[in-house]
């Protein structure tokens, strides 16, 4: 469980930290999402024991971390941005190190020294010299580290960074794993991330929580339009006709070029969110003859919720570290999703695709 | 109370573990060695000398007292290169945060790092001072055992107070070669207090006196155990741990 209320940091005359406070319970993923520099990792560090906050409170497990520092240390595995690793000594041998440091017995640790290697999917480097390990393997025994004396709560600062896709994949799974028992924390600033991984959200910029919810509650936050992408064969005309006709339909774009020599065209379909208009659609688009090869609904993104959230926030002449002008609207847009230029944004598909697929 | 213990002794036995890893540690020993037994044959064959020469000399305890005398140089040398890396390392490997995060406090830390490295400094001495067994063990006359142990006292008390400063200094400097040289300034002054106090003249030359590392490491090594001697140098070691403590607590905040 961590609880934090009111925290503010200030580092001389910088404000890192103003006024933060959210939750997370136990067998929940909170994501701390938000642009570098947004406070990310003060609030981690401060969750930690490793800075004091200069006001508020946070308390992990029911321990406050000022107050009582050694018993929050005891509850908490903590990896920071860059993973705390002794490069002349065996994966093993670290992690014996790390549950000695963290209060394991004797009789305990070789166990949970084996169990964490297991989690990490380590057992085939741990005799290996961590100097000797590729980045992706450093971040894993880094994530070991947190996890070799079982915590309560564990705190992730960017623990995806740096890995390969098929580490990443293994990461994400692992966290979920975590999660079942444990309150888990984790910052990124790449957003699926905390579409894939993370049950609540909370996203931060300029030392300010925006937005603190369940994911699914932040989408929903957003329901002015729902949309739908259709890949059809048949005449424009007709197919325009037919949407027409369908009262709750707003507006639609098509996304495949003029030239009707491609049989097969894509179109996206504007509606009212209260209707639900899937079915209607479908049917009366095959009776009119035309051939739907794929229908999908696309959720609101949360990559426009996060860029509005963060966007609406910025002091004018502050460096912006997303453009925001790519926060356009889906309907006029010419891309299904806005797509920042941040290269560590290249791999955000927008995962929010929906969940009435239909493909007759 | 035990969860301290246990805290001190993994410390201990990570660094212990990491200087028999590292070659560095392996050269520092070789040049130790080396010069340590080249000290005590050299002053053996001076006072042999100077016996030749006429002089009524006892050789094997007067080459014993040089010997534990020229040592203050050889401790003074060696060990800021033992006590360099010790934080310096830590920060360069961002492994304070993990420290900083663990059920552990920053005594703990420094009293583990300072024992280790202490231990290290035992392990060095021990070669010398078999060396000197085998050679004094059948002097004639046979030599004075309490000067030999006070006079190792000695050096094991200053090994551990330069070391103490070394490691607080290493807690301050963000790389060893920056540590190093600050440490061989800070025991380079604390060595020559004692010629400011003669400049300034009293109350400050016997206060300086007092504080010098030198006047009580010689006062050892002639087999003269003086409580003020041992007080001080117990001083300087958790002086040395207390500021170590103290930076990275303050540091803390600073660095990252």
């Amino acid at each position: 469980m961590i609880e934090v209320e009111h925290l503010s940091k200030v580092y001389g005359s910088t404000t890192a930290l103003q006024d933060v406070t959210f939750e997370a319970k136990p067998g929940e993923i909170l994501g701390l999402l938000g642009p570098n520099g947004a406070g990310k990792t003060t609030t981690m560090r401060i969750l930690a024991g490793y800075l004091p906050a200069t006001k508020g409170t946070a308390r992990i497990a029911g321990y406050e971390v000022h107050e009582q520092p050694m018993a929050v240390r005891q509850r908490i595995g903590y990896l920071p941005e860059v993973p705390p690793l002794y490069p002349n000594m065996t994966v093993e041998g670290f992690l014996h190190f790390v549950g000695r440091l963290k209060g394991l017995s004797a009789g305990d640790r070789p166990q949970q020294v084996q169990w964490a290697i297991a989690q990490c999917n380590l057992i085939e480097k741990q005799k290996t010299l961590i100097h000797k390990l590729s980045k992706g393997f450093r971040q894993r025994v880094g994530i070991a580290q947190a996890i070799v004396h079982n915590p309560p709560t564990i705190i992730l600062d960017e623990p995806t960074t740096g890995l390969d896709p098929r580490q990443i994949i293994d990461v994400r799974n692992l966290i979920k794993t975590l999660a079942e028992d444990k309150t888990v924390i984790l910052s990124t600033h790449i957003l699926p991330e905390v579409n894939m991984t993370c049950h609540r959200v909370a996203i931060i910029n300029y030392g300010k929580v925006v937005a603190t919810s369940p994911l699914a509650d932040l989408k929903a936050q957003q329901p002015d339009q729902l949309n739908y992408e259709l890949d059809l064969q048949g005449s424009r005309e007709v197919i325009e006709k037919e949407l027409k006709n369908i009262s709750g339909v707003l507006t639609w774009k098509w996304l495949s070029p003029q030239e009707q020599t491609q049989p097969r065209q894509k179109v996206r379909v504007t509606c009212h969110p209260d209707a639900a208009l899937g079915q209607q659609l479908a049917h009366d688009l095959v009776y009119a003859g035309i051939e739907l090869h794929e229908m999908r609904r696309l959720g609101t993104s949360l990559e426009e919720i996060y860029l509005e959230l963060t966007t609406q926030e910025l002091p004018p002449q502050s460096e912006v570290e997303v453009d925001p002008t790519q926060s356009s609207d889906l309907v006029t847009s010419s891309t299904p999703t806005a797509e920042p230029q941040d290269p560590e944004w290249v791999n955000s598909t927008p995962a929010d695709r929906g969940d009435d697929e239909v493909d007759p | 109370m035990i969860l301290i213990l246990n805290n001190i002794v993994a410390i201990f036995r990570k660094e212990l573990q990491g200087y028999f890893k590292s070659s560095l540690a392996y050269i520092i020993a070789g040049v130790f060695w080396l010069l340590a037994c080249s000290l005590f044959v050299s002053e053996i064959q001076l006072w042999t000398a100077q016996k030749a020469s006429g002089q009524m000399i006892d050789v094997p305890q007067e080459s014993l007292k040089s010997f534990l005398a020229g040592m203050w140089w050889l401790v003074m040398l060696i060990m800021p290169s033992l006590s360099m890396g010790l934080y310096a390392e830590e920060r360069r490997h961002r492994t304070l945060e993990l420290l900083a995060t663990s059920p552990i406090t920053n005594w703990a830390v420094a009293l583990g790092k300072l024992l280790a490295v202490w231990t290290l400094f035992f392990t060095l001495m021990v070669p010398v001072a078999v060396f000197e067994v085998l050679f004094l063990s059948r002097a004639q006359p046979p030599i004075t055992v309490g000067i030999f142990w006070v006079g190792h006292l000695g050096i094991f008390l200053l090994a551990a107070a330069i070391l103490s400063l070394g490691l607080f200094v290493s807690s301050l400097a963000d790389n060893s070669i920056l540590a190093i040289i600050l440490t061989y300034a800070l025991i380079l002054v604390l060595s020559l207090l004692f010629l400011l106090g003669e400049r300034w003249g009293e109350p400050w030359a016997a206060i300086f006196e007092q504080l010098s590392l030198v006047k009580h490491y010689v006062t050892l090594t002639q087999g003269v155990l003086d409580a003020s001697s041992v007080i001080l140098f117990v001083s300087y070691i958790v002086l040395g741990l207390f500021l170590t403590a103290q930076s990275i607590d303050l540091f803390r905040f600073q660095r990252h």
